[in-house]
């Protein structure tokens, strides 16, 4: 199994993808999940199926011959991916809230920018 | 193989090849078979046309049109008489013909091609098992040869002709035609009846609008940077995204940002597969 950097747009589409483990999504959906610009996920995708995380499929004939339009790729996250996404985001959050050296004594801004 | 499903029609603005006469008929026929005795064929094709008399496909043209054209594509690769009476008479038996005419007056081996012509499962032929051999017309085809040879001209008259059928069932006919028909045309050997049913399925899977043309072939071209067996995914994944797309500044746009990302994609697919998927 290689690794996966969890960069912030990997965590946003492992999100989208946990909002519902059980649904089956396509790309340009998932980029709206995940707020991301469509178009940007596919590299994303092909990695965390890559890795086991997600599966894919083409989308059941029946469905797309009724709406009239080409068959789509389908994402599902698998249970093994939605474990390990689940302890990854768990981590990569915790790994944020840590200060970078130096910032120790920064203070958290706490009036917020307005 | 209905005589419903044989009423699609070709919308008047498209392109379309002059319908076959049986004089083209003969002369094509004549050109792979020089010392072959032809009455026969006429003889077919009188029969269809007086069984198919007054039938009409959407496009308004006389059914016959389409038995002939099913002719002239299996007398195209090289089929001898009987295959060419069957392919004219193929959709007979939707009409009140009586069911022993046929046999009797064209013989055992062209009813029998018929019914092999409406009951085959292409999907349970080999792909291999069966080719054409160009250099020598002269050679009878098997049975099995015949059979597919009517069958695949019948679907390329009808992808040629597929614009009037309802968008449901042309996604069926065009998924079915490159799935089956396409792989099985082109190890039989036959080059060009395989390439045309592959553009005409493949125009109605990724239906573009020619005003916004640019996007698709950009994503097409795109995938060359992909690894080889990867790219046709890519390419029909990318294309039924960008066919949801309204219009054609966000058809752009998504292609834009994809061209960003196909860097990084063809890096994540070639580098070693940690888990082999498929």
């Amino acid at each position: 199994m290689g690794s996966l950097r969890m960069t912030l747009q990997t965590q946003l589409v492992l999100r989208a993808l946990l909002e519902d483990p059980a649904t089956q999504r396509y790309g340009l959906e998932l980029c709206e999940l995940a707020g991301l610009p469509s178009g940007t996920i596919y590299p994303i995708l092909a990695r965390l199926e890559q890795v086991g995380w997600v599966d894919s499929t083409w989308e059941d004939p029946a469905v797309h011959e009724e709406a009239g339009r080409p068959r789509r790729r389908f994402y599902q996250i698998t249970e093994d991916g939605a474990e390990q996404a689940r302890d990854a985001l768990a981590h990569a959050y915790r790994s944020r809230k840590q200060p970078l050296p130096g910032w120790a004594a920064r203070p958290v801004s706490d009036g917020g920018v307005s | 193989m209905t005589a419903m499903r044989r009423r699609s029609a070709t919308r008047p603005n498209r392109r379309r090849p002059a319908a076959p006469t049986l004089g083209s008929l003969l002369a094509v026929a004549r050109t792979h078979h020089p010392d072959a005795d032809t009455s026969p064929i006429q003889h077919a094709h009188d029969e269809a046309a007086v069984w198919h008399e007054g039938q009409t496909r959407r496009s308004g043209d006389p059914l016959l049109s389409h038995c002939l054209a099913v002719a002239v594509i299996v007398a195209g690769v090289g089929m001898p008489p009987p295959a060419i009476c069957a392919a004219l008479l193929h959709d007979v038996v939707d009409t009140p013909c009586p069911p022993g005419r046929v046999s009797e007056l064209f013989g055992q081996d062209v009813a029998d091609l018929i019914w092999a012509v409406r009951t085959a499962e292409l999907s349970a032929i080999p792909l291999g098992s069966l080719t054409f051999d160009h250099a020598r017309p002269a050679v009878q085809p098997t049975h099995e040869e015949a059979v597919l040879a009517i069958r695949l001209a019948d679907r390329l008259h009808n992808m040629q002709t597929i614009a009037f059928l309802a968008p449901a069932k042309q996604y069926r006919k065009a998924r079915e035609t490159i799935d089956v028909l396409v792989p099985l045309a082109r190890s039989a050997g036959l080059t060009d009846v395989s390439r045309e049913l592959h553009d005409l399925s493949a125009a109605v899977l990724r239906p573009t609008t020619s005003a916004s043309a640019v996007a698709p072939r950009l994503l097409t071209l795109l995938t060359l940077l992909l690894p080889a067996p990867q790219r046709a995914r890519w390419q029909e994944e990318w294309h039924a995204e960008l066919a949801t797309l309204p219009t054609r500044r966000t058809r752009i746009r998504f292609t834009f940002r994809v061209l960003l990302g196909a860097p990084s994609l063809s890096l994540t697919l070639r580098r070693p597969a940690c888990r082999e998927r498929r």
